[in-house]
């Protein structure tokens, strides 16, 4: 006597739970132009990889002879798989059974997920569409109760964020507890167009007298420009590589190292043209993306959070095969000063540097923080002083190339108190505590006043201390240890990843890091 | 629309209305931590309105250019 028996009604079961929401569900989902959670585990993962956990998990109605009538899996379908060979994790919700909800859900799948990307050390993919699993005002019907709001396993969320990469990719409309998962996240991406995030939808927000459509709401480009999703991109296809894209320079988790990649791109190779990048003139800017594109190895700069606090550029990248996190000032942007936003931007991506033992490469060009009452009332100092903190805090390999403005309490963080950073500075550079411009008027305020020509006076003082300040004088004294021939940028750019790559320690950091 | 991503003073329109402007164009300099920094077109349009004179004052998220890109 076999077992084939239950196997088949096992193999029923399975069947039915492909069906997900159903014919005419699954048809709205593909009329609106979008995948349903099979397809789209089915597109990010190498082929056949995918091995579902509590696939036959649902609900399940029974005749009077206890024989199965009918079944439907649970909205939320995980398990672990390969992309690009790699292991991985993947759970996501299927939005045609009651819209992604706890209605329709097993609330220890969830928990199960994230458990076992944290127990294997695996990077975990967590595609939302819908709440997420969270609740919907129905649920106090399909229960028969109000439950007390918890957000059960939410420690392991926690805990995952300073230990495994955790990437969040959301699909649709995304709400309450989904969208909760699409923010904690060290990279999360949205569909142009096709998604929306928001704490509450439309209806929610009418009955506080906002009538909004989705997209005005938590479309793509308010979320962006929030901070609160990192990217954006036109299709599904295009969220499942850059997912792949962004784990490609993470290690498995805080337990491992990332590997030299070989890379065609000769370490020595010179850049004739960053002898003129940086314009003499200082009130003019320049773009820093193709010197970006140009210093590290060839097209292998991925950016992070292009459109939030875009003072700063960050983004990983290879440099000599090495895998880097790099930041850059961003002239185009505020000049370069570090807005409040853009603090709070650089706490995140240090954070996560530190979190997987990534190198730090910072090309600076700041000439402080944004000042101003718009800068005050956004509490730039407090988010300065946290970003700061988040940099005093690192122990990763550290270089910072000083290619113009240095100034200020903000100037200071290119480099993380007295401990060793690896730093030299190219000869367009300018330092101080001020910049001359502006700074003049206020030291030398007696003088000039009473002066008997004023403006000559100011243009004799600043005549006088641009000659002070030339980088070479400081270099003399050792202030900055080296004025480099910007041309050979990128080859001190790999001796430090060469330099940089024995020193990573595996292991959590002492102080996990926040989404 | 262009919105201005900085506050400063406006201090150049290098564009006027009904303007063909290609992408990377510059249209207008905003004098911002006393640095001038260009508002670029990102892809190739035609100028319909102006909503801001030389010299204004400007704040994050002002209304700057009306652009349209399909005509």
């Amino acid at each position: 006597m076999s077992w084939k028996k239950e196997l088949e009604e096992k193999l029923i079961r399975e069947k039915l739970s492909e069906n997900l929401g159903g014919k005419e569900r699954v048809k709205k989902q593909h009329d609106a132009g979008r995948y349903t959670i099979r397809e789209r585990i089915n597109i990010l993962t190498d082929k056949s990889s995918f091995h579902e956990i509590g696939k036959i998990s649902g609900s399940a109605t029974y005749d009077e002879n206890n024989d199965l009538v009918n079944f439907s899996g649970s909205n939320f379908i995980f398990g672990n798989a390969k992309i690009d060979g790699r292991n991985i994790v993947v759970g996501g919700d299927d939005f045609t059974l009651r819209g992604g909800s706890a209605d329709a859900s097993i609330r220890e799948k969830h928990l199960k997920c994230e458990q076992m990307a944290l127990s294997l050390q695996l990077p975990l993919i967590r595609i939302v569409e819908g709440s997420g699993g969270g609740g919907s005002v129905k649920t106090i019907e399909t229960t028969g109760r109000a439950n007390v709001p918890e957000v059960e396993g939410w420690n392991l969320v926690v805990e995952s964020m300073g230990t495994i990469p955790r990437v969040a990719l959301g699909l649709g409309s995304v709400a309450g507890l989904g969208a909760a998962h699409l923010a904690c996240s060290h990279y999360s991406v949205m569909v142009k167009e096709k998604s929306a995030v928001f704490v509450a939808g439309p209806p929610v927000v009418e009955q506080i007298g906002q009538k909004l459509t989705k997209n005005e709401l938590g479309g793509y480009e308010i979320q962006l420009k929030s901070g609160a999703v990192d990217a954006a991109v036109d299709t599904e296809e295009e969220a499942f590589n850059s997912a792949k894209k962004f784990l490609s320079y993470l290690p498995n988790s805080v337990y491992q190292l990332t590997e030299q990649l070989s890379t065609e791109d000769n370490p020595n190779r010179t850049s004739e043209w960053l002898i003129d990048a940086i314009p003499r003139d200082i009130k003019s800017v320049y773009k820093i993306r193709p010197i970006i594109e140009e210093l590290v190895d060839k097209n292998t700069f991925f950016e992070i959070g292009k459109e939030y606090g875009k003072s700063i550029v960050t983004g990983f990248c290879r440099i000599n095969g090495w895998s880097i996190a790099l930041m850059a000032s961003d002239p185009y942007s505020y000049g370069g000063c570090w807005t409040s936003d853009t603090c709070k931007k650089v706490q995140k991506f240090v954070d996560l540097a530190e979190t997987f033992h990534l190198p730090v490469i910072y090309l600076v060009d700041c000439p402080g923080f944004q000042v101003g009452l718009d800068a005050e009332k956004k509490g730039t100092i407090k988010e300065g002083v946290r970003a700061m903190s988040a940099i005093w805090q690192t122990t990763t390999p550290w270089l910072s190339i000083i290619m113009r403005n240095c100034f200020g309490v903000a100037g200071a963080a290119h480099k993380r108190g007295s401990s060793y950073i690896s730093r030299c500075a190219w000869p367009s550079a300018r330092w101080g505590s001020l910049p001359l411009e502006g700074g003049i008027e206020a030291a030398y305020r007696s003088d000039i006043e009473n002066s008997n020509d004023p403006k000559a006076e100011l243009e004799k003082i600043t005549t006088r201390l641009n000659k002070l300040r030339s980088p070479l004088r400081s270099a003399e004294t050792f202030l900055i240890e080296e004025i480099i021939d910007p041309r050979n940028t990128r080859k001190i750019m790999c001796e430090f990843a060469d330099l940089a790559a024995p020193l990573r320690k595996i292991g959590m950091t002492s102080r996990t890091m926040r989404p | 629309m262009i919105y201005s991503e900085v506050s400063g003073t406006l201090i150049k329109i290098l564009v006027s209305k009904n303007q063909i402007i290609e992408e990377d164009t510059d249209l207008l300099v905003i004098e911002c931590m006393k640095m001038h920094i260009p508002i670029t077109a990102k892809k190739r349009g035609k100028i319909i309105d102006i909503f801001i004179k030389e010299g204004d004052l400007i704040s994050e998220g002002d209304k700057l250019l009306e652009v349209v890109y399909d005509f």
